[in-house]
């Protein structure tokens, strides 16, 4: 694969833009299409700005306001400022804050930490807790809120909460009637009109028609957890860390710690880091956005568009200096885009996301959250720059110098 | 079929002489205790790809004799990569702390069955941690443990894990016996960045998941099915051997590996029987097993039960041959079957009769502090901890960097008072396991002899063979 880092200097620009008009001369009348906006700028939430240390777990987007779950504590961002910093001390039940949900509703924040399950509203927290509720485990992964149930991934099953009736259902090998898992331990959830999805760790995706009451279980194929038998064999792995539904209401996207699997209601399609533009088959997290998939994986945050198979990837540019534990500080951003031949180009930015292992993400209207092993950072993206690609998804060289002016 | 051809033993004798030569050879360590891989030559990169994982038979592998698989996992040095920023959190002061807490997850209530295992590995952590803290500690400071139970109720133990890394501050754990508190506490590990060394799961999908942060060093389920289907089907010829074993995740996995290789080396199990954690009474299982006819019966079950199954066995006039998992070979197994257990063949974790020093020596320690004899999981317990308490003692105070000198320990051998492990990318033990076979009421041990062993690593791995 070819991998070129660009320098900004006048002559460098100048040498480019001749070539860019020769190319654009023999290229004439050739069809090209462009990318959606690149995320070019870049302002972290860390230490240095009064954002608590250690690992984002989780971020969700309430209006204005940002809600980040961190390593210690939930974190309140608005207008730019942290807001506030909840703790143990606080009120919070867990620790480790792993997700949050908001119940757009009733402006309720649901917060799933390594404690329990917590309701943040009227300044005020509710807690719940194996011992006083019907939640399945104090170690929850995952919290998703639709209509008036709230849902809960936990270390021993799926509980959901009716928050009218105040009335609990466990989803598990143990429930009753007890679900098709074949390990209990839920980590994703990602809640459709008419279905929830579940990821177990070691037991793949199930899903559960909400109107039928019915299950389906999706597994690898090839039942080996040493081996993908072929690359589209089915899901990848059984060991799913994260979920995200589609809007039609049998597909969706799951992340695990070896690729990424896609479901599209006929076919699967699957994407390692050795066949694609993938940064790393260790995924965090999986979100959608329309029809672009955002994979939050350790070696960078991903971005697919499954109708031109082009990634993109942003991370800082001196990555693996990060991850070596050495005291390198945070300089450039890295903008690496990967049409599906294998071409692959690299950008710089001047700014740069906080730390290239991702967990997980969230968009504000067009900006992005990320949460990273090194604190929160928004991204804001560039209308204007974009990346072009023929009617073949070849990245077009000569459309670089459209945003190196950054 | 013969145990082992000509061919094969010509080059298990060629592998043994290098491999002798080049552990003779092997003496700094990377951390202690890991031989360095300057000592012993590392595997080529052709052979490296030609790796199967886990050491299992060519003839196990899945699909092997119709496909090649489009990807293969846990054979590439980056399977435990680790790219996050734990690396860099500030190390604390550890003049200003009290004492360095390492944490332990074991089952220890005495009702509940794998309480003895959760016992041995205590006194085993305990007493590795004692000598340490004789040797200085840590920079004078003492290594104090942090005990938690592991409950026999599902899930209760989860929220231990988190208690230990935000109320005690631990820098690594051990633990647990119990394969699903392990993986609950693994994936917890993984958010909250505390390396845990697991001395006691025979879990073999505990250091499949790629999470970065566990060491596992008791020899798993693949490594005990492996051996076992290689004895019962390469050795003895047998052909229809049937399986009784617990109805519990111990039990449900062993089963799956052994049938597995069992089906891919042509001779299928005939039937699979089940039976409660509790039961005592193996009468209707034997009799169904009685009418449907076999060979051997191979059990995946505790020493207590295995002996009364043998017993009620050979009390129905049933003379198969019988094998055992790990927890078979125990004494418990020999107290319960009495004579019945002749001729009883199991896999052991460990040969105790072993003439080796560093053993020898621990057993006396073991039993004058404690006033019983170690087992297994004592003896992984200890190496387990030593080996933890080395890594904290080259990283610092810092888990991430902690968890790196552990994986240093990825295609090295361990030389320990268990035996001499061998471990894997993913940081598990794949070193060859013990046999021992019941003879007058004795255990005979030997260690096992694959017929189609191929040293797949590298030296190493058939050093740790002669063990």
């Amino acid at each position: 694969m070819n991998s070129h880092a660009y320098d900004f200097s006048m002559h460098s620009m100048l040498r480019r833009l001749g070539a860019g008009v020769l190319l654009a001369v023999g290229l004439l009348g050739a069809a090209t299409a462009q990318t959606p906006p690149l995320y070019t700028r870049w302002i972290n939430y860390t230490p240095a700005n009064g954002f608590p240390a250690g690992e984002v777990y989780s971020v969700a987007i309430q209006g204005a306001k940002v809600w980040a779950g961190t390593e210690h504590g939930l974190a309140l961002i608005e207008n730019g400022q942290v807001q506030k910093v909840f703790t143990r001390d606080d009120g919070l039940a867990g620790y480790a804050v792993m997700s949050v949900a908001v119940d757009h509703a009733t402006g309720a924040v649901w917060v799933g930490a390594l404690g329990g399950l917590s309701r943040y509203s009227g300044g005020k927290f509710t807690h719940y807790t194996v011992l006083s509720s019907g939640l399945a485990n104090d170690l929850v992964y995952n919290v998703a809120v639709r209509g008036h149930y709230v849902w809960a991934a936990t270390a021993a099953g799926v509980s959901r909460l009716n928050i009218w009736t105040h009335t609990w259902r466990i989803y598990s090998v143990l429930g009753q009637p007890s679900a098709p898992f074949k390990e209990p331990w839920a980590y994703a959830l990602s809640i459709g009109p008419h279905k929830a999805y579940m990821g177990l760790w070691g037991g793949g995706v199930v899903t559960y028609d909400l109107r039928q009451h019915t299950w389906r279980p999706y597994l690898d194929p090839d039942g080996s957890a040493e081996i993908v038998l072929y690359r589209n064999q089915g899901l990848i792995s059984n060991m799913v860390s994260s979920l995200a539904h589609g809007p039609q209401s049998n597909t969706f996207w799951a992340g695990t710690y070896f690729g990424l699997s896609g479901y599209d209601g006929t076919r699967w399609h699957n994407y390692l880091r050795q066949d694609s533009g993938l940064a790393s088959n260790f995924i965090n997290g999986v979100t959608l956005e329309g029809r672009r998939v955002w994979a939050a994986t350790q070696r960078g945050l991903c971005e697919f568009d499954p109708a031109t198979h082009i990634w993109v990837t942003y991370r800082p540019a001196n990555w693996r200096a990060l991850d070596s534990g050495s005291a390198a500080r945070l300089g450039r951003g890295e903008i690496l885009i990967t049409d599906p031949h294998g071409r692959q180009r690299k950008l710089e930015t001047a700014s740069s996301i906080a730390h290239n292992y991702i967990l997980s993400l969230a968009f504000q209207g067009r900006d992005i959250w990320v949460a990273t092993a090194a604190g929160l950072s928004h991204g804001f993206a560039s209308p204007s720059r974009r990346i072009h690609y023929d009617d073949q998804n070849r990245l077009q060289p000569h459309a670089r110098p459209a945003y190196a002016r950054h | 079929m013969k145990f082992v051809t000509k061919t094969q033993s010509n080059r298990i004798v060629r592998w043994a002489a290098g491999a002798l030569a080049g552990m003779a050879m092997a003496v700094s360590v990377v951390p202690a205790g890991a031989q360095s891989a300057a000592c012993v030559p590392r595997p080529s990169r052709a052979r490296l790809e030609a790796m199967r994982y886990a050491n299992m038979p060519a003839q196990a592998f899945p699909f092997g004799r119709y496909i090649k698989p489009y990807a293969l996992w846990y054979v590439q040095p980056d399977t435990l990569a680790y790219d996050g920023a734990a690396r860099s959190l500030p190390t604390p002061d550890w003049r200003k702390l009290p004492a360095i807490n390492l944490g332990f997850l074991g089952p220890l209530q005495p009702e509940y069955a794998n309480a003895a295992y959760g016992m041995a590995m205590l006194r085993g952590a305990e007493l590795a941690l004692a000598e340490a803290n004789a040797h200085g500690g840590y920079h004078g400071k003492p290594f104090a443990l942090k005990i938690h139970n592991d409950k026999p109720l599902w899930g209760a133990s989860a929220i231990e894990i988190v208690r230990m890394r935000y109320r005690q501050q631990v820098w690594g754990m051990l633990g647990s016996v119990n394969g699903a508190s392990t993986h609950i506490a693994l994936r917890a590990a993984l958010k909250i960045q505390l390396p845990i060394v697991d001395t006691a799961t025979t879990d073999p999908t505990v250091t499949e998941t790629r999470i970065p942060w566990l060491l596992h060093n008791f020899p798993d389920d693949r490594q005990q099915g492996y051996a076992l289907a290689d004895y019962i089907f390469n050795h003895l010829h047998l052909q229809h051997v049937a399986i009784l074993r617990v109805n519990a995740r111990y039990g449900r996995l062993g089963d799956k590996v052994f049938f597995n290789t069992a089906r891919r080396l042509g001779a299928q199990p005939s039937v699979v029987v089940k039976f409660a954690p509790y039961e005592t009474n193996f009468t209707r299982p034997l009799r169904e097993l009685q009418r449907l006819g076999m060979d051997g019966l191979v059990l995946w079950a505790n020493a207590r039960q295995a002996g009364l199954i043998v017993r009620q066995m050979r009390a129905m006039g049933m003379h198969q041959p019988v094998f055992g998992s790990s927890r078979v070979a125990y004494p418990a197994l020999l107290k319960t079957a009495g004579a019945s257990a002749d001729g009883l063949v199991a896999v052991s974790a460990i040969d105790p009769t072993r003439l080796s020093a560093k053993w020898l020596r621990f057993r006396l320690r073991y039993t004058r502090r404690f006033h019983t004899a170690p087992d297994a999981y004592a003896a992984y317990a200890y190496d387990g901890m030593n080996m933890l308490i080395t890594a904290i003692r080259q990283a610092g105070l810092n888990r991430a960097r902690i968890m790196g000198a552990l994986k240093h320990y990825a295609l090295h051998s361990y030389r320990g008072v268990s035996g001499t492990a061998f471990f894997d990318y993913t940081l598990n033990n794949i070193a060859p396991v013990t046999m021992a076979r019941v003879e007058k009421g004795h255990f005979i041990y030997w260690p096992e002899r694959r017929s189609d062993w191929r040293a797949n690593t590298w030296p190493g791995c058939l050093a740790a063979a002669g063990r």
